[in-house]
């Protein structure tokens, strides 16, 4: 016990003497919190639209004051007839263009079908594939509510209504990106600056040669791993409190669950994280390899593999596989539940043990590799 | 310049010796290239979707019907009353709840009003707002045709009677989607390996082998002879930006024959932007190795506070569009942000230098201004 | 004879602590002139000043009589420099190495060619020129540093702590390297905590706290014994010896080297009986004394104590 204290207080003190690297520990969870808050965000509203009407009548105004209507659309601009379109979206100036050809009222008035065109730069695929899901949306209520005051006029003032459509949102009513944020970053932040440090730290005292008199001393594998740890864990979860505590400050966002859920899955998650930045340093020769391998395997699966932005569902069945060995997975539903939906652990008893079995597998196998260092 | 090449060739001479650099310089891109083109998908499909059906009736199922078939949602489970959702959705077995009201079918022939609501579960707001709006299309269009249906029975009746009803003309909504008609998010996200890649190499290495000279003693022994700053740092720079030449080669060929991704535009004026871009990283990575003195601490602000929010606020993967107003101008302080409209530009749209050129120029101008910044802090003295 | 290098006041600050105090100094042309001092006592500082490193905050340096801090490069030109750590890639061949620096320096063709064919006799490293320099051993490492530094032919070169670290063997022969090059007119400007090396020099330095605390040859610094006696000095609690001999007012200095004590006194002769005496009384018997001939050892912590002695009671004077 107190050698392992003695461990723990050394790796303590030299957190303490490294400013720069406490900072990044600290304050980088806070600075990506703001940095994702105001600038991640996929959400595509107010889509800049062109409209180039060639129709001019009562019925083509409506259908551009139902795309404006939408919300989902802004009019930006209304280029003339012979207007270079591809011009205008390559520039930015709108997202699409509404093409309403001459004559669309009066092939309307006749009771035949008036085809409207939709010009879209699909370089981005994501927004223009959203784009076109609203816009079908915008147009099929259009068409609804043509029949509906055709059936309305034809029955005599007889009220006919359509489908009444009641969308609904729990947990996060006003869909703020920030709330739904919160628990993916703590994911990856956690992920990234608990795995870093820890392969850091041996790496340096491999590097330093250091570790030779560590190894010297009659320390276990179990303190060197224990005193490496656990002072990296104190401020881990130092971060994650930060994290919390400005997302409460800047953003609102609080905690609707029992803290104590939220803490246990933290300790299970941040457990397997330190396990993950050991075995990586027993790997790693030097500085730079721990570096670049941590980055590798804690930040780009926890951001890409998690499910946290991309949907696992619409990856390739290979990939999806992978994804379980991804611990951000299922912390990152823990939290959800806990932090948005205010649940406890209950819910989500495979999550926790996929939780539990990383951590145990990534200090299993950093011990054995250790020990096996040191024969 | 025969100083130079004696630098260039001791920098070749040791990248040889360094056995990791194999790793990075081909299976990061790899690596960075499969996940980008598999994982990093914003579609939404397949929704797990729960189903009150407090109607249970031949159109109740019909609207069930039209949802699964949309693609867009998948039938996850089914439950009696609306109360049974919140554990669907607690656990995350199902994102959206679909609930038919009672009445929807007598609705739907005219009698009341046919009611449906979708729940979304909030916590994952993206595919929530899309889910909505899919949601909301499926629906109008299920009441668009049962109303088109009652029309037609109408103008049948009409007929009948003498009368003309004449239904309305429906509109056709034709999109056009230029140079990406299937929509592939892939085509969106692996040309930007690229510029990732790239930044990787030339601004991280370029930080850490300065760095490290300084670490192991070296910089003072080179210091101390009469070479001149700009051979110094040109020499050293040298190999990371034909580095960086060599990984758009790989990358390129990579993002076109393994993902078959278009290259519309010309590969020499990708080349040509690219090492305007390298300019500008490896201006960075210079800048970064006057500011530190170890190489942990030149990885930390190399990655964190110059890699990272450079990926988030270029556009790279969100929009810049969607971003507020401030941090949109913020962006165009980024260099990353102008060589992501390159290749996207070069690569998909086929973009030439008469579109190209206000990027370009933004490129140049910040690359000779950031390495001319970083040459004059990195002055041949140790104080 | 000319100079080759000229220190006048010179002094370096960081921040508030001032790691070199206004020294000042000659060191003539073809000279090995030796600049000793404890670890921290503003060896290396100095001697990066000299090389255009560092630019002084006072005073001024000339070196081969061009102004360190107004034309550092031009310094940089005509030295030679090795530093603390030798600074080699240890991660390219020995070839390699001398081919950088050589090119680093200008050197190139026939000229580089002849030049590496010396460097690599001079280092004793023929037929090893392909090995990779990290797994030569130190003493060839720090050969090879010192030929790398002097490729270029240097008429003065600095050498900041060649021989830390390396095996008593290696040393010797490092300086026979550095005795030949003072043969042939090179001037050496060597710093070093290493004594017994010190008596190489022609000529030496000591430095203590950034001050200069003695300067001349070898044995005008240790005249400063001319008028004093070095006792070698055995009892059986060394430790209360030194404590007991400190208290005397006839003894002027007192420190331990090993198993004995090394005490200073006026006069030999009285020095001896008084100081056996004195211990025998204090119950530390039975004790020898014995004059010997001072080392520089001495010389130098005679020095150091000295000098803080006189800047604690800065009113008593010297």
């Amino acid at each position: 016990m107190t050698k392992l204290r003695a461990v723990a207080v050394k790796e303590l003190r030299q957190i303490r003497r490294d400013p720069l690297s406490l900072l990044m520990l600290l304050g980088l969870p806070a600075f990506m919190l703001v940095l994702y808050g105001f600038a991640l965000n996929f959400d595509v509203r107010h889509v800049d639209l062109a409209v180039q009407d060639h129709d001019h009548t009562a019925r083509s105004r409506e259908l551009v004051a139902a795309f404006v209507r939408s919300t989902y659309f802004d009019l930006a601009a209304t280029p003339a007839p012979g207007a270079d379109l591809e011009d205008l979206t390559a520039r930015g100036i709108a997202r699409a263009v509404l093409v309403i050809p001459g004559g669309y009222g009066e092939e309307l008035a006749r009771g035949r079908p008036a085809e409207v065109q939709l010009l879209l730069d699909g370089a981005d695929a994501n927004t223009a594939t959203t784009v076109l899901g609203y816009a079908g949306a915008v147009v099929a209520e259009a068409n609804a509510e043509a029949l509906r005051r055709t059936l309305m006029r034809a029955g005599g003032g007889e009220a006919v209504t359509g489908i009444s459509y009641r969308p609904l949102v729990w947990y996060n009513p006003e869909l703020s990106s920030t709330r739904f944020l919160v628990p993916g970053l703590m994911g990856v932040l956690l992920m990234l600056t608990a795995v870093l440090a820890t392969a850091l730290s041996i790496v340096r005292e491999k590097e330093r040669g250091t570790i030779e008199q560590l190894r010297v001393a009659p320390l276990r594998t179990v303190e060197l791993i224990l005193g490496k740890t656990l002072p990296y864990l104190a401020v881990s979860f130092l971060a994650a409190a930060i994290i919390l505590l400005a997302a409460r400050a800047l953003f609102g966002v609080e905690v609707r669950g029992s803290y104590l859920a939220l803490l246990a899955a933290t300790l299970l998650y941040l457990l397997g994280a330190l396990g993950l930045g050991i075995l990586i340093s027993t790997l790693a020769d030097s500085q730079s390899v721990a570096f670049q391998g941590g980055l590798l395997v804690s930040l780009l699966p926890a951001v890409l593999l998690s499910g946290f932005i991309f949907q696992i569902r619409a990856m390739p069945a290979f990939l999806q596989l992978v994804t379980y060995a991804v611990p951000a997975r299922y912390y990152l539903v823990i939290l959800r539940g806990v932090i948005i939906k205010g649940s406890g652990l209950g819910p989500y008893p495979e999550e926790v043990a996929g939780l539990a079995l990383f951590a145990v597998a990534t200090l299993g196998l950093a011990t054995l590799r250790l020990v096996r260092e040191e024969a | 310049m025969y100083v130079l090449w004696r630098i260039v060739v001791k920098e070749f001479l040791q990248l040889r010796q360094d056995h990791r650099m194999i790793p990075i310089v081909f299976v990061a891109p790899v690596m960075q290239l499969v996940l980008f083109g598999f994982a990093v998908n914003t579609d939404v499909t397949r929704i797990p979707t729960v189903l009150v059906d407090q109607d249970r009736s031949a159109a109740s199922r019909a609207l069930l019907d039209r949802f699964t078939r949309s693609g867009y949602f998948e039938l996850a489970g089914v439950e009696d009353t609306v109360s049974g959702i919140d554990g669907w959705l607690v656990s995350g077995d199902a994102q959206v709840a679909l609930v038919i009201g009672a009445g929807y079918g007598r609705g739907l022939s005219g009698d009341g009003t046919p009611r449906v609501q979708i729940i979304a579960d909030g916590s994952d707001s993206s595919p929530a707002t899309v889910a909505l709006g899919y949601g909301r299309g499926i629906v109008a269009a299920a009441s668009r045709e049962a109303m088109a249906e009652r029309l037609r029975e109408w103008v049948r009746r009409a007929a009948e009677e003498g009368r003309a009803l004449v239904p309305p003309g429906q509109i056709e909504l034709v999109p056009r989607v230029w140079y990406n008609p299937d929509l592939k998010s892939r085509w969106f996200y692996v040309p930007a390996v690229l510029a990732m890649i790239l930044m990787i190499m030339t601004l991280l290495l370029s930080a850490m082998g300065v760095v490290r000279e300084k670490e192991i003693g070296t910089m003072e022994q080179i210091i101390v002879s009469p070479i001149r700053s700009w051979q110094l740092i040109v020499g050293k720079l040298f190999p990371f930006a034909l580095i960086g030449l060599v990984q758009v080669f790989l990358v390129t060929a990579l993002t076109v024959f393994g993902f078959g991704v278009p290259l519309r535009g010309s590969f020499a004026l990708l080349v040509a932007l690219t090492q305007l871009f390298v300019l500008n990283t490896l201006g960075l990575g210079l800048l970064v190795s006057t500011l530190v003195r170890t190489q942990q601490q030149a990885m930390m602000i190399a990655a964190f506070t110059l890699m990272l929010p450079m990926v988030y606020l270029s556009g790279l993967i969100f929009p810049i569009e969607n971003m507020p107003r401030a941090i949109q101008y913020v962006t165009y302080a980024i260099p990353l942000r102008y060589y992501a409209t390159i290749i996207r530009g070069i690569f998909l749209r086929g973009s030439g230098l008469d579109v190209l050129w206000p990027q370009a120029l933004a490129l140049a101008l910040m690359g000779t201004a950031i390495l001319a910044l970083a040459a004059l802090r990195f002055r041949k003295r140790l104080d | 004879m000319a100079l080759a290098v000229e220190i006048r006041d010179l002094g370096k600050r960081f921040g508030a602590f001032r790691a070199v105090d206004g020294i000042s100094f000659d060191v003539a042309e073809g000279e090995i002139f030796g600049f000793l001092g404890a670890n921290g006592a503003g060896k290396s500082t100095t001697i990066r000043m000299l090389c255009g490193l560092l630019r002084p905050t006072s005073g001024s340096a000339r070196v081969l009589g061009i102004d360190v801090a107004k034309e550092p490069e031009e310094v940089k030109r005509r030295i030679g420099y090795m530093s603390q750590r030798f600074s080699l890639y240890e991660d390219l061949s020995v070839r390699q190495n001398l081919r950088f620096f050589g090119g680093v320096y200008g050197l190139r063709g026939a000229a580089l060619a002849a030049r590496e064919a010396w460097a690599v006799e001079m280092s004793g490293l023929a037929g090893k020129e392909d090995l990779l320099t990290g797994s030569l051993p130190g003493g060839w490492k720090q050969r090879l540093a010192l030929a790398c530094a002097v490729l270029h032919q240097p008429r003065i070169v600095f050498l900041d702590e060649p021989t830390s670290g390396v095996d008593p063997l290696s040393r010797r022969r490092f300086w026979r390297l550095i005795d030949a090059m003072s043969a042939e007119g090179v001037t050496v400007f060597v710093t070093t905590h290493y004594l017994e090396e010190a008596e190489h020099c022609h000529r030496l330095a000591l430095i203590h706290a950034g001050r200069l605390s003695a300067l001349g040859t070898v044995a005008g610094v240790k005249a400063v014994f001319r008028d004093h006696a070095v006792l070698e000095v055995a009892a059986p609690r060394i430790v209360e010896a030194l404590e007991t001999l400190a208290r005397q007012p006839f003894v002027r200095d007192v420190s331990a080297f090993g198993t004995r004590l090394h005490v200073v006194v006026d006069d030999a002769a009285a020095g001896v009986s008084r100081v056996v005496a004195v211990l025998e009384a204090a119950g530390n018997g039975p004790a020898t004394a014995e004059r010997i001939v001072p080392s520089l050892e001495d010389v130098f912590i005679h020095h150091v104590q000295h000098e803080e002695s006189r800047r604690r009671e800065p009113a008593a004077g010297p």
